[in-house]
C-alpha cells in the first residue's frame, strides 16, 4: 500500500498536460484534447448558441484554480436574465425573471462520460475524421467531422484549437446534413488568472429570498437498479447509468437510465403519474428531442440529443421488469 | 484534512489557502491527502498525469478498503478523523459506485450492444414535433451533466434548459 502512495505522490509531481500526446490525425484523440481543455484552461468569452434560425449570445468564465477546483460563469446576454454557476460537482442556475434558484448536485463531476473507453466507443457509430482547419473568433482550429453510421444519431462538427484543444465551434447536423444547432465562440480569451470574482453569481447576494429548487443527491441516488430496461437497445447504444434520484420541483423519486454511443446520449426519466392528463408529445428544441408517454401507471419522459425516431424507439422499447428487492 | 479538502474545492480565502498550501509542504501526512483527493477526481475523470495502471492499482486497494472513504454516514462519531467536506465525502462515493459499476460482471459489456431492433411501436411520422416550451427543462438539465457532449463544451450547452427563447412554463 505504501509503495502505491509513493507512486502516486510521484505521479502527481508531473505536469498535467505532459501525459497529452499530440493527436495528429486521429480523431478520438482530438475529442479527448477537447475533453482536457474544457476542465483544464481557464478562459473568458463570449459565444452564441444558434438553433431554430434563432441566436442566443453569452458570456461565459472558466476557470481552475491552484488546488484543481473548476469554476464556471454563463450569463445570457439577450433575452430574459439568466446565470448559470457550476462550482466543481454543483450547478446553480438563477432565474431572476422568476426569481427563483435551481441546484443541481451532481454525483461525480462530469462522471462517467470523461472516461476514455467511453469515448473510444464513439468510432463504432461515427466515422471520425480530421478533416481540415479553420479560424474562428481570431484562433486556427481543427475541424473533426463525426459522420453517424447509421440513422440513430446525428452528425457533428466540432472545430477546436490547434494548441490547446479548445472548443471552439459545435455544428451538430440533421440526416440531410443541415445545421439543427451551433454553439460558436465570437470573441475569446484563453488563459489568465483566476479571478473568484468573475465566477461569482452577481445574484447570489439578491436571492436569498427566491424560490430555491434542490435536487441534491443521496447515497440511493448512484446506481441503482430502478427495475426498468430496455427490450432491445439501439445499435451502438449502452447504458451508462441507471440511478433513483430527486429532481427540482419534483416531490417523488424520478427514476433516470442513460444511454449514449460515446458522444450522444438520452436519458429515460420515469415518474408517478401526475394529476392532470397528458397528452402523449413530441417536441424539439434544437438537437434535442423530447418524448413524452405513459407506460403502465408511470409518466415517461425520454430526451436527448438524438433523432426524434431515436429517443421514441427508446420510449416504446421500456418494460418494467419487477421492483428490485421486493 | 477537512481544510485540505476545502482547499481542492476552492472554499477558502486566498491567504488561508496559501497557509494551507504552505501546510501541505511541511506535513507528508497532509500530502497524502492531498494527492489522494486528486488521484479520486482523476481516477473518476478517467485522466490526468496517473496512467491509467496506476489509477486502477489504486482503485482496488481502495475497493478493498472502503471503510477508510465511505462510513461517514453510518459511523460519524467513529471515523471523525476520516470525515471530509461533504464535497469531498460524494466525490468518495461516487468512486466507490465507479468501482462498483466497473468490477460489477452485470455492468454492460461492448459485447453485449444491441445490434437490431423491432419496429416502434409509434414513430415521428405519426406524432407532429412541436417546439419545446421548456416544460421538460429541469429533466433536461438532469439529462446535460451525463451525456458526453457536456464534457467537451464545459457548461455551453446548460444554456438549452434556461433558453431565453422558450415560454419557459416549466420554470
Amino acid at each position: 500500500m505504501k509503495a502505491v502512495w509513493a507512486t502516486v505522490w510521484l505521479g502527481l509531481a508531473t505536469p498535467v498536460f505532459a501525459a497529452a500526446p499530440a493527436p495528429g490525425d486521429d480523431g478520438v484523440a482530438w475529442l479527448n484534447k477537447m475533453a482536457s481543455a474544457a476542465r483544464l484552461l481557464n478562459y473568458s468569452g463570449t459565444f452564441v448558441y444558434h438553433h431554430a434560425g434563432r441566436n442566443e449570445t453569452s458570456r461565459i468564465v472558466h476557470f481552475v484554480n491552484t488546488a484543481g477546483g473548476e469554476f464556471e460563469r454563463l450569463e445570457a446576454m439577450d433575452g430574459p436574465l439568466r446565470e448559470v454557476i457550476r462550482t466543481n460537482d454543483q450547478v446553480t442556475c438563477y432565474l431572476p425573471g422568476t426569481r427563483t434558484v435551481i441546484i443541481e448536485k451532481r454525483s461525480a463531476r462530469r462522471f462517467p462520460a470523461l472516461l476514455p473507453e467511453r469515448l473510444a466507443g464513439v468510432s463504432d457509430s461515427y466515422a471520425v475524421r480530421v478533416t481540415g482547419k479553420d479560424r474562428v473568433a481570431g484562433f486556427d482550429c481543427q475541424v473533426v467531422t463525426l459522420v453517424p453510421k447509421d440513422k440513430l444519431r446525428y452528425g457533428h462538427q466540432f472545430c477546436a484549437e490547434i494548441a490547446n484543444g479548445l472548443l471552439l465551434r459545435a455544428r451538430t447536423l440533421s440526416e440531410k446534413n443541415e445545421p439543427l444547432e451551433s454553439f460558436v465562440f465570437t470573441e475569446l480569451k484563453i488563459g489568465g488568472a483566476f479571478s473568484r470574482e468573475q465566477v461569482r453569481s452577481k445574484y447570489a447576494p439578491k436571492s436569498r429570498d427566491w424560490k430555491v429548487d434542490t435536487s441534491s443527491l443521496v447515497l440511493s441516488d448512484v446506481a441503482t437498479d430502478t427495475g426498468w430496461s430496455l427490450k432491445s437497445q439501439p445499435a451502438g447504444f449502452r447504458k451508462l447509468t441507471e440511478l433513483k434520484r430527486s429532481i427540482a420541483g419534483r416531490a417523488a423519486m424520478v427514476s433516470q437510465i442513460v444511454y449514449s454511443d460515446g458522444l450522444a446520449a438520452v436519458s429515460v426519466f420515469i415518474e408517478p403519474l401526475p394529476r392532470a392528463q397528458f397528452p402523449q408529445s413530441l417536441s424539439h428544441q434544437g438537437a434535442i428531442n423530447i418524448y413524452v408517454r405513459r407506460v403502465s401507471d408511470h409518466m415517461v419522459t425520454v430526451l436527448g440529443e438524438t433523432p426524434a425516431a431515436t429517443v421514441m424507439q427508446i420510449a416504446n422499447s421500456l418494460e418494467f421488469r419487477g421492483a428490485p428487492g421486493r | 484534512m477537512e481544510r485540505i479538502s476545502e482547499l481542492m474545492d476552492g472554499e477558502l480565502e486566498a491567504r488561508d489557502a496559501q497557509r494551507q498550501l504552505a501546510r501541505l509542504k511541511q506535513d507528508q501526512e497532509l500530502a497524502l491527502c492531498w494527492s489522494t483527493f486528486h488521484l479520486i477526481g482523476d481516477a473518476l475523470r478517467g485522466e490526468g498525469p496517473l496512467s491509467r495502471e496506476i489509477s486502477n492499482r489504486v482503485a482496488m486497494q481502495l475497493a478493498k478498503e472502503p471503510t477508510i472513504l465511505a462510513p461517514r454516514s453510518y459511523a460519524p462519531k467513529r471515523v471523525a478523523t476520516y470525515a471530509v467536506s461533504v464535497a469531498a465525502s460524494l466525490s468518495a462515493i461516487a468512486l466507490v459506485a465507479w468501482i462498483a459499476f466497473f468490477n460489477n460482471p452485470l455492468a454492460p459489456q461492448p459485447s453485449e450492444i444491441a445490434t437490431a431492433q423491432p419496429a416502434p411501436a409509434v414513430t415521428p411520422e405519426h406524432l407532429a414535433s412541436v417546439p419545446s416550451e421548456g416544460e421538460a427543462n429541469d429533466l433536461l438539465r438532469a439529462h446535460t451533466e451525463y451525456s458526453p457532449s457536456t464534457a467537451i463544451q464545459g457548461l455551453a450547452p446548460y444554456i438549452r434548459s434556461v433558453s431565453g427563447t422558450q415560454q419557459a412554463k416549466g420554470q
